[in-house]
C-alpha cells in the first residue's frame, strides 16, 4: 500500500509533467522562450512569386522589450530596425532621420516577408492579451502537442485569434496559426527545427506563410546563437543605431 | 430670280421675324461651334498629358512589368539603360528619349507619412516630356547625382515642406527590401494636371537608382516621335534596335496600343460624342422649330400669294429661299461669334482647379478650347442644311392648302 505522503508526490510529480491547465501551459512555454540576452546571426529566405531573395542580420535582445536587427547583407547592409517596448524605429544609413513606425505601417511587411513589423512587437505576456483555452492534444510531425485556443481578450492586438500547438515535452511552440476577427486564417508559423544551446532549446528555423499572399514564405534561420552574455553598452538607443 | 428677290423682299419686310428666325440658328451653330471646339480642346489636352507625362509616343518596359505594375516591381526593369537611350536617340524618327524609374515611396517628416509617386528622371531630357523648368513655381530644378527633389506645389502643401528643407523618402528597393535617403527640396512644381501636383515627387534618376539599388536600369524609356503619326513607324524601329541587341525582355508599344489607356480615350471619346450629339440635336430642335413656327404663322400670307395666282411649286421655292438666305446668314454669324468666344478662351484657358480638386484624370485644370476648321465649316454646312429643309416640309403642306382655306383658318 502507497503511503499517502508518495501518494501526494506522485500526484504532484504528474501535474508538473502534464499541467493541465492552459495557463500553466502558456506560462512554461513563455519560461521556456525568455531569455535575460541574445545574440544571433541569422537570414531570412524570403520566397514569392518573383522567387528567393536571402537577407541575412545579426540580433541581439535584452529581456522581452529590447531588440535590434541590423541588416548584413548587401542590398541592404546597416539598415536597422530597433524594438524598444511596443515602438518600432527603422535606421536606414542615407536617411537622416530615425523613422518610428505608428498606426497602419506596423502592419506593413519586413523586408517583403511574411513577417510584420508587429509580429516584432509584444513583450507581453499572451495571458495578459488571450484568454486561453486548452483544446486537446494533437500529433504533430510524430511529437504530441497540446493544441491551445486563444482569444484576444480587447482589440487592437495584432491577430484577434491564434491556434498554438505547444510540444509536450519542450514546451517549445511547434505550430501557430494566427486569425482574423472574422475567423479567416492570416499567417501560419511551423518550427522546423530546435537547437540546444548551453542546455536551452531554441528555435532555429521556422518558417511563415502569409495567407493573404499568393505562394509566398519566409524561412527564419538561426545559423549561430549566444545567450545570456554580456552585450555591447548602449546597443538598444536611438543615438547608437548610427555605429 | 423673281422669286429670290421676293425672298429678300420678305425677309427685310419683317424684321422682328426675321431676327427670331436668324438668332435661334446663329445661337444654334455658335452653341455646337463652341461645344466642338471645348471638346476637343479636352481631348487634345488629354492626349498632350497622357503622352508627355505618362507614356511618351512610344514606351519600352520589362514584357513582365505591366501585368505586376502594382506591386511596384524594380526589379523587372529596363538594364542597360544608359547605352539604350544613346541608341534610341540615335534614331532619326525619335525627338527624344527619356529614361524613368517609377516607383511608390512614402516622405517621412516629423513622425507622420504621405503617399507620393516616386519618379526618377533625367531632368534635361524630360524638357521635351514633363517640360519640369516651365512647371515651377518657385526653386530651382535638382542637379543630377545630387540628393535634390522637386514637389509638385500640391504634395509640398500637404507635408508642410517648402524649397530648402529636408525630407526623407522611403520606399522599396529592387530587392523588395527597404529603401530610405534623405532629400532637399530645391523647387515646386505646378503640373497642368492637379492630380500630378498632389502626387508627383521628382528626383534625378542617377540618385534614384542609387536609393533603389538599380544600378544603370530605368523602369520605363519613352520615345517622342517628330509627328505624332510616326509614332507607329518608330515603335516599330525601337524594336529593331532592341532585336539587334537581343533584348528581347522589354517590349515596346506605342501610345495608342497601351491598354487602358486607348480605352480610357475611347471611352472619353464616345462621351464626347454623345454631349456633341445632345447639343447637335438641341440645336437642331430650336431650327427646326423656328423654322416651322414661322411659316405655320404665315398661312394667311401664304393663302394670300395663292390666291394672287402662285402655283405651290413657287411658293415652297419662296419659303425655301427664305430659309436658306437667313440660315446662310445666322449660321455663318453663330459660327463667327462662337470662333470668337473660342479663340478669345483658347488665350488664357478657362481655370476649373477648384472643380478638379480630388479629380484623378489626366486632364488640365486650365482648359484651352481648339478650334478645328473641319468641324466650324461642318457646323457652319449643318446649320444651312438643317434650317433650309426645315422650311421644306411646312412650306409645302401650306402650299397644297387651298386659299379659302388659308385665309379662313387665321
Amino acid at each position: 500500500m502507497i503511503r499517502p505522503a508518495l501518494a501526494a508526490a506522485l500526484l504532484l510529480a504528474a501535474a508538473a509533467a502534464f499541467p493541465q491547465s492552459a495557463e500553466e501551459i502558456v506560462r512554461r512555454l513563455e519560461a521556456n522562450q525568455r531569455f535575460r540576452t541574445q545574440e544571433a546571426e541569422g537570414s531570412l529566405v524570403i520566397t514569392d512569386r518573383f522567387g528567393s531573395r536571402t537577407k541575412t542580420f545579426l540580433s541581439y535582445a535584452e529581456g522581452q522589450e529590447r531588440m535590434l536587427l541590423a541588416f548584413t547583407n548587401v542590398e541592404e547592409k546597416g539598415q536597422k530596425i530597433l524594438r524598444l517596448r511596443d515602438e518600432i524605429y527603422l535606421y536606414f544609413p542615407e536617411a537622416e532621420e530615425v523613422v518610428r513606425l505608428q498606426g497602419a505601417a506596423l502592419k506593413e511587411s519586413v523586408m517583403g516577408s511574411d513577417f510584420s513589423y508587429e509580429d516584432l512587437t509584444g513583450e507581453k505576456s499572451l495571458l495578459d492579451l488571450y484568454e486561453v483555452k486548452l483544446s486537446g492534444r494533437e500529433l504533430l510531425a510524430g511529437r504530441e502537442q497540446f493544441l491551445l485556443e486563444l482569444k484576444a481578450r480587447a482589440r487592437g492586438v495584432a491577430y484577434p485569434a491564434q491556434k498554438l500547438w505547444v510540444d509536450v515535452e519542450e514546451y517549445l511552440p511547434r505550430r501557430a496559426e494566427y486569425y482574423a476577427l472574422s475567423g479567416r486564417l492570416l499567417k501560419t508559423l511551423e518550427v522546423l527545427e530546435v537547437r540546444r544551446v548551453g542546455g536551452r532549446s531554441v528555435m532555429s528555423r521556422a518558417i511563415m506563410r502569409d495567407a493573404m499572399k499568393k505562394s509566398s514564405s519566409t524561412e527564419f534561420r538561426v545559423q549561430r546563437v549566444k545567450l545570456d552574455e554580456p552585450l555591447p553598452k548602449n546597443i538598444f538607443s536611438l543615438e547608437a543605431l548610427s555605429w | 430670280m423673281k422669286l429670290a428677290a421676293l425672298a429678300f423682299r420678305n425677309i427685310r419686310r419683317n424684321r422682328r421675324r426675321s431676327l427670331l428666325s436668324g438668332a435661334a440658328i446663329a445661337l444654334a451653330a455658335l452653341a455646337i461651334t463652341f461645344m466642338f471646339s471645348w471638346l476637343s480642346g479636352i481631348l487634345g489636352d488629354y492626349r498632350h498629358n497622357v503622352v508627355h507625362y505618362l507614356t511618351g509616343h512610344v514606351r519600352l518596359r520589362n514584357a513582365e512589368y505591366q501585368a505586376n505594375e502594382r506591386l511596384n516591381p524594380l526589379h523587372l526593369s529596363v538594364a542597360g539603360s544608359r547605352e539604350l537611350v544613346a541608341r534610341l536617340e540615335a534614331e532619326p524618327l525619335a525627338a527624344a528619349v527619356a529614361p524613368r524609374i517609377q516607383f511608390a515611396t512614402a516622405i517621412y517628416r516629423e513622425e507622420q507619412t504621405f503617399g507620393a509617386l516616386g519618379l526618377g528622371v533625367d531632368f534635361p531630357r524630360e524638357e521635351k516630356f514633363m517640360q519640369t523648368a516651365g512647371s515651377l513655381s518657385e526653386g530651382r530644378l535638382p542637379r543630377m547625382g545630387q540628393r535634390e527633389a522637386l514637389l509638385g506645389a500640391g504634395l509640398a502643401g500637404e507635408v508642410g515642406v517648402g524649397v530648402g528643407e529636408r525630407i526623407t523618402l522611403l520606399g522599396k528597393n529592387k530587392y523588395l527590401g527597404m529603401a530610405g535617403m534623405s532629400f532637399t527640396v530645391t523647387g515646386l512644381a505646378r503640373f497642368p494636371v492637379s492630380g500630378f501636383d498632389r502626387t508627383f515627387l521628382l528626383v534625378p534618376l542617377d540618385t534614384a537608382q542609387a536609393m533603389l539599388k538599380m544600378q544603370d536600369e530605368a523602369t520605363e524609356v519613352l520615345l517622342l516621335a517628330r509627328q505624332e503619326r510616326e509614332a507607329g513607324e518608330l515603335a516599330a524601329r525601337a524594336g529593331r534596335i532592341l532585336a539587334e541587341a537581343g533584348r528581347g525582355e522589354v517590349e515596346v508599344r506605342p501610345w495608342d496600343r497601351i491598354g487602358m489607356l486607348v480605352s480610357l480615350m475611347r471611352s472619353i471619346d464616345v462621351m464626347y460624342n454623345f454631349i456633341a450629339l445632345f447639343f447637335f440635336i438641341l440645336g437642331t430642335t430650336v431650327i427646326i422649330n423656328t423654322t416651322m413656327m414661322v411659316i405655320f404663322e404665315r398661312l394667311r400670307e401664304i393663302g394670300t400669294v395663292a390666291a394672287l395666282g402662285m402655283k405651290p411649286g413657287e411658293i415652297v421655292r419662296l419659303f425655301f429661299l427664305e430659309a436658306f438666305y437667313i440660315s446662310i446668314i445666322s449660321a455663318f454669324l453663330g459660327v463667327l461669334l462662337g470662333s470668337a468666344i473660342t479663340l478669345l478662351l483658347s488665350r488664357n484657358g478657362v481655370d476649373l482647379s477648384r472643380m478638379l480638386q480630388g479629380v484623378d484624370f489626366e486632364v488640365s485644370a486650365v482648359i484651352r478650347p481648339r478650334l478645328s476648321i473641319r468641324s466650324t465649316v461642318l457646323v457652319f454646312l449643318y446649320s444651312v442644311a438643317v434650317s433650309t429643309l426645315a422650311s421644306f416640309l411646312p412650306s409645302r403642306r401650306a402650299a397644297r392648302v387651298q386659299p379659302v382655306e388659308a385665309l379662313r383658318s387665321i
